[in-house]
């Protein structure tokens, strides 16, 4: 590797500089993709376009930071022009017709889209296991899942292959896979991203965020991706600079962690690991309580009821009639959406919105969905209440370290029970970021994560920015 | 507790999302499609919850669009990644029961 | 008197007069070509999220206000979920929990009675694509979907087809006056569908409900109406039962045809929109509606009986806005309102009609209308005569006495010239004379007629009579 180990900073010089060209980059990219092919990290390459923009910037000034910058998306965001088929058989050859709002805005900034990740069918999963293209692997184990929805995009990031990546978390589908592949990953706030583009799985949990080596690269993405959109009702005004506070000092700062996050649902090596992390924090002077929050052993639950229930809606939309794969010679209209649906979507995915439809029927809706969006609201204040104490939760990100690729499975409800630890934030639409603070017996990286009241993912980054430098995980790509 | 759907209620399911199920796959949905919603009965074990509903983390009300016209599609981008179309339509099968739509 | 009580509600559908859709900003528009006003919200592509255009929420607050319903605050929208190929997105973005308004009522007049239809709810939801089904395929063009509709739901409280009529008919009025929509059935910018159910008497509970969907007009809606409590009566008659069903009205048949029998009840899996936030309708929005809230086609009516227009003239003024809108703006002026009303659905509505133009097209202003009326009111020219310079009118700017004393129509009111007239004509008729003398009325109508012949209809007919009269009985 000749450049992307580098800080963001010095790249940024060097092009500045014309000592190297967004082609030089490119070529690094593309190699190193080469070079890890069996990971399976993407679904679509955007080779000839890369080059063409990066040609094209040869002749255009270095503005920003991210300028001329590679950048992997997870193929549930649409690119215009470039195919789009969250990794369903359904969107196999699905062109869309025009770009994401994220994607406007790397374009903006002149990022190289690389091209298309890999991921869980519609992201409805939390192995990458369910893509209709085979599932990608994790570079620091190759018999190893990556993690999903965002397996892709995390396998191609840790593999060293680009510095960016998108993804999206509903459930925990950013940050359970950057635990498994030792990477940066943040789930904003809800609404501090355009939804706008984003295949939806559960409008009110998907929120689209970066996937990053390092905290500062994660917090420099967000500054781009983030902002009011006018095509996204449920956006929010951003005008901050993610990074201020990076590196600034901690002072009266307590946290808290729920009981549940280190309870006998995760692994003792986990809980072992984030107690050292705390360790450091109370070295520091940080004051770290235990604490028991109520519902959020419930969230699972909740995300269950609520995110098969919008799926369920959500994938209505693809009936072979506008875009999309199409069952040829139907019998009739009901015929043609039947075997369009059960042929284009996979056995997950399946799952997932027929008992979403069911959840949703008749009196289901009250007995289930309805009472669902009651308790998601109490979660919600329970976590204001933590809040008024203390400046962050914190806890383990995952149950365990990455599992085989070939682990069984039978078991439905596997899928969830793996985000048991990151769903309560989708839940609350607070941010949550994953940091790794260090490695298992059989190397493979532990993430914790560092939850803060909405609108604080500056304070997460300066947490996570301190622990990145105490717990110096993974190597030298820090600013 | 039974440990399965019956099959009429795995088909009535799969009639509603539009998936078809077949013979075959009948007796893993029942047991798979059970699983989950053994999952969601734990909703039930849940008191002491107030009756505000979050629909979604919203933080903002709804700000209006003013009423002005934006660019459309050529009809040609319409038809693009349709399956099947004629003249200027999107073609489905022929529709039998006219004026079956509920929706308005 | 029947010995069965129809129980009837209504369901109505209106297109909003809106620049652009509901939730996207392609436009609103009837008759272009096909697919040619759609954007990728519309048809409902992967990522695609709804936005929420103002007017909607004006138009609604608009309609809520003269519906008399109560306004809701603070709403969110549901998804109504459905597979069908008009249906882009599979869900239909609606109200299910929270309606726009609710609790409303209009008042109709049936024959002189005063009566309140209640109104359940309206509530504001998108469009559906337009199909046009044929052997070979069902053809999809979607510049409609997304369309921004009203539905308005009356309580079961009609027991007439009468009623039903009257309803449709002030609600047309009504939303059309306010320009929440222009209401044409014929375009479908305007749909009804009725309930009707028939039970022996108002302390049973309701029979077995049936719908009429999709009927064309205002008059087959009463039509549709009458034949199906017919139909009914004669099964409840032989004591046969049926099912609930929907029906549609056929116009070729003259009588309803079965659709569909329902069977269970539609599973629509409503729950609420993620993808819209609350929306908060404030005081000041509605004060900013309620200001564009023009009269209201009752207080013309009562207005224009006030000024001494009648009421067969009143309502037909109602009924044409253009002309309403017009002399709503001379309602303070010193005129004969009467000869006004006359004049604008007479003369004028034939040149309007003839020309196919509207009345502010032509160069009828308002001051030179007010002088039009005092010369008819004051007899300085006759109806008769007014058809001979209403095109120079209409056209010209000229000043209404210019025209009049330039066009040699000018009502002769000169007594003596008159008098010559008279005296000339009852020289050269004394049969007439003798006729009337011996008691033939016709006769003087004769006289009447030459001596408008001979002042080529110029003379002003009142004072030839008494002229005439006068020599004749003397």
């Amino acid at each position: 590797m000749k450049y992307l180990n580098k800080p963001i900073k010095e790249i940024n010089k060097l092009l500045k500089d014309k000592k190297i060209k967004p082609t030089d980059l490119l070529d690094e990219v593309y190699a190193s993709i080469e070079a890890n092919k069996d990971l399976n990290a993407y679904i679509t390459l955007n080779k000839e376009e890369a080059y063409k923009k990066a040609k094209e910037l040869e002749s255009i000034e270095v503005d920003n930071l991210l300028f001329g910058i590679p950048i992997a998306v997870k193929d549930n965001i649409c690119t215009k022009g470039l195919r789009t088929t969250a990794a369903s058989h359904i969107l196999e050859n699905f062109v869309p017709i025009y770009d994401a709002t994220v994607v406007e805005k790397i374009n903006e900034k002149n990022m190289i889209i690389i091209g298309k990740t890999n991921m869980d069918e519609f992201a409805m999963g939390s192995s990458s296991r369910t893509s209709y293209f085979g599932a990608p692997k994790n570079p620091w184990n190759h018999d190893k899942i990556s993690g999903g929805s965002s397996g892709g995009s995390a396998t191609t990031v840790a593999a060293g292959d680009v510095l960016f990546a998108l993804g999206s978390d509903t459930g925990g589908s950013i940050r359970q896979p950057a635990s498994y592949t030792g990477l940066v990953g943040m789930k904003p706030t809800y609404g501090r991203v355009s939804r706008y583009g984003l295949i939806a799985f559960a409008s009110s949990l998907d929120q689209i965020g970066p996937m990053t080596n390092n905290v500062y690269n994660n917090a420099l993405l967000l500054n781009v991706l983030s902002g009011k959109d006018n095509k996204d009702l449920t956006s929010i005004e951003t005008d901050e600079d993610f990074t201020r506070l990076i590196g600034k000092p901690l002072k009266d700062v307590k946290v808290a962690v729920p009981n549940f996050f280190m309870s006998d649902i995760v692994s003792d090596e986990i809980r072992e690991k984030v107690k050292e992390t705390i360790k450091i924090l109370e070295d520091n002077k940080i004051k770290v309580d235990y604490i028991d929050m109520k519902y959020i052993d419930k969230a699972v639950t909740l995300y269950q009821i609520i995110a098969m229930g919008e799926a369920s809606s959500n994938l209505a939309r693809f009936d072979g009639i506008r875009y999309g794969s199409s069952y040829e010679n139907p019998e009739n209209i009901y015929d043609l959406y039947v075997k369009t649906r059960s042929r284009g979507f996979g056995a997950e995915v399946k799952r997932r919105i027929m008992v979403g439809s069911y959840l949703l029927s008749g009196e289901n809706a009250k007995i289930y969905y309805n009472k669902a969006l009651s308790i998601r609201d109490d979660i919600a204040k329970e976590f204001d209440k933590v809040f008024e104490k203390y400046d962050y939760i914190i806890g383990p990100t995952t149950t365990t370290t990455a599992y085989n690729l070939d682990d069984p499975m039978d078991d439905p409800s596997k899928s969830f029970m793996d985000d048991v630890l990151v769903i309560p934030v989708n839940m609350a639409g607070i941010p949550g970021l994953n940091i790794p603070i260090g490695l298992s017996k059989d190397n493979m990286p532990i993430g914790m994560q560092i939850i803060a009241p909405k609108y604080e993912e500056a304070k997460i980054y300066q947490l996570a920015s301190f622990l990145e430098e105490k717990i110096n995980f993974g190597g030298d790509t820090n600013e | 507790m039974k440990n399965k759907l019956t099959k009429e209620e795995v088909l009535h399911v799969a009639d509603l999302a539009r998936i078809e199920v077949t013979k075959e796959e009948l007796e893993k949905y029942q047991v798979e499609l059970k699983k989950l919603l053994d999952d969601v009965e734990k909703i039930n074990e849940v008191e002491n919850y107030d009756d505000e509903i979050m629909i979604a983390p919203w933080t903002n009300n709804t700000t209006l669009r003013s009423d002005v016209e934006g660019p459309m599609l050529d009809p040609k981008e319409v038809l693009l990644n349709a399956p099947h179309h004629t003249a200027n339509y999107i073609a489905v099968p022929t529709v039998i029961n006219e004026n079956e739509s509920e929706g308005a | 008197m029947s010995k069965y009580l129809p129980t009837i509600g209504i369901e109505v559908h209106v297109e909003l007069k809106t620049n652009t859709k509901i939730f996207s900003n392609s436009r609103n528009g009837y008759g272009s070509v096909v697919n040619s006003l759609t954007n990728v919200v519309d048809l409902g592509y992967p990522g695609t999220l709804p936005t929420l255009n103002e007017e909607v929420i004006n138009l609604g607050i608009k309609a809520a206000t003269v519906l008399n319903c109560k306004i809701r605050r603070k709403m969110h929208f549901d998804r109504k979920n459905y597979f069908y190929p008009d249906n882009p997105k599979n869900y239909q973005i609606t109200q299910n929990d929270t309606p726009i308004g609710y609790d409303g009522y209009v008042e109709i007049n049936d024959d002189g009675v005063m009566k309140k239809i209640y109104i359940e709810e309206m509530h504001i939801e998108e469009d559906t694509c337009k199909s046009t089904h044929r052997k070979d395929n069902t053809y999809l063009d979607f510049n409609r979907a997304g369309v921004p509709l009203i539905e308005i739901v009356t309580k079961p409280c009609m027991t007439t087809p009468n009623e039903a009529k009257l309803y449709l008919e002030k609600l047309r009025e009504l939303l059309f006056y306010t320009d929440v929509s222009d209401c044409k059935m014929e375009e479908g910018s305007m749909r009804a569908d009725a309930n009707i159910s028939l039970r022996k008497k108002e302390s049973d509970p309701f029979g077995t409900k049936v719908e009429i969907k999709n009927i064309g007009s205002i008059s087959n809606v009463k039509l549709s109406l009458e034949k199906e409590i017919a139909r009914q009566e004669k099964m409840l008659d032989n004591n046969e039962s049926f099912k609930e069903q929907t029906r549609r009205f056929d116009s070729k048949l003259n009588d309803t045809v079965l659709m569909r029998v329902k069977e269970t009840g539609n599973d629509y899996r409503y729950f609420p929109e993620p993808d819209i936030p609350f929306v908060e309708i404030t005081d000041e929005m509605i004060e900013n509606v309620k200001k564009t809230i023009p009269m209201l086609p009752d207080e013309r009516r009562e207005k224009y009986i006030e000024l001494g227009i009648s009421e067969i003239n009143s309502n037909k003024l109602v009924q044409n806005r253009d002309l309403s809108d017009y002399i709503n703006d001379l309602l303070d002026e010193k005129i004969d309102f009467q000869v006004a009303a006359n004049l604008l659905l007479g003369d004028i509505s034939a040149y309007l009609n003839k020309e196919e133009k509207t009345i502010e097209e032509t160069t009828l202003n308002i001051e030179r209308f007010i002088d039009l009326v005092n010369n008819v009111s004051n007899k300085t020219i006759s109806s008769k005569n007014l058809k001979d310079i209403l095109e120079t009118i209409m056209t010209k700017e000229d000043s209404i006495e210019k025209i009049i004393s330039s066009s040699d129509v000018q009502n002769i009111t000169d007594e003596n010239l008159l008098t010559e007239v008279v005296d000339k004509i009852i020289d050269a008729n004394p049969e007439s004379v003798n006729d009337y003398k011996n008691g033939h009325d016709r006769a003087i109508k004769y006289l009447m007629g030459q001596i408008m012949k001979e002042t080529k209809g110029g003379a002003n007919p009142a004072l030839v009579m008494s002229i005439l009269k006068d020599k004749l009985d003397n």
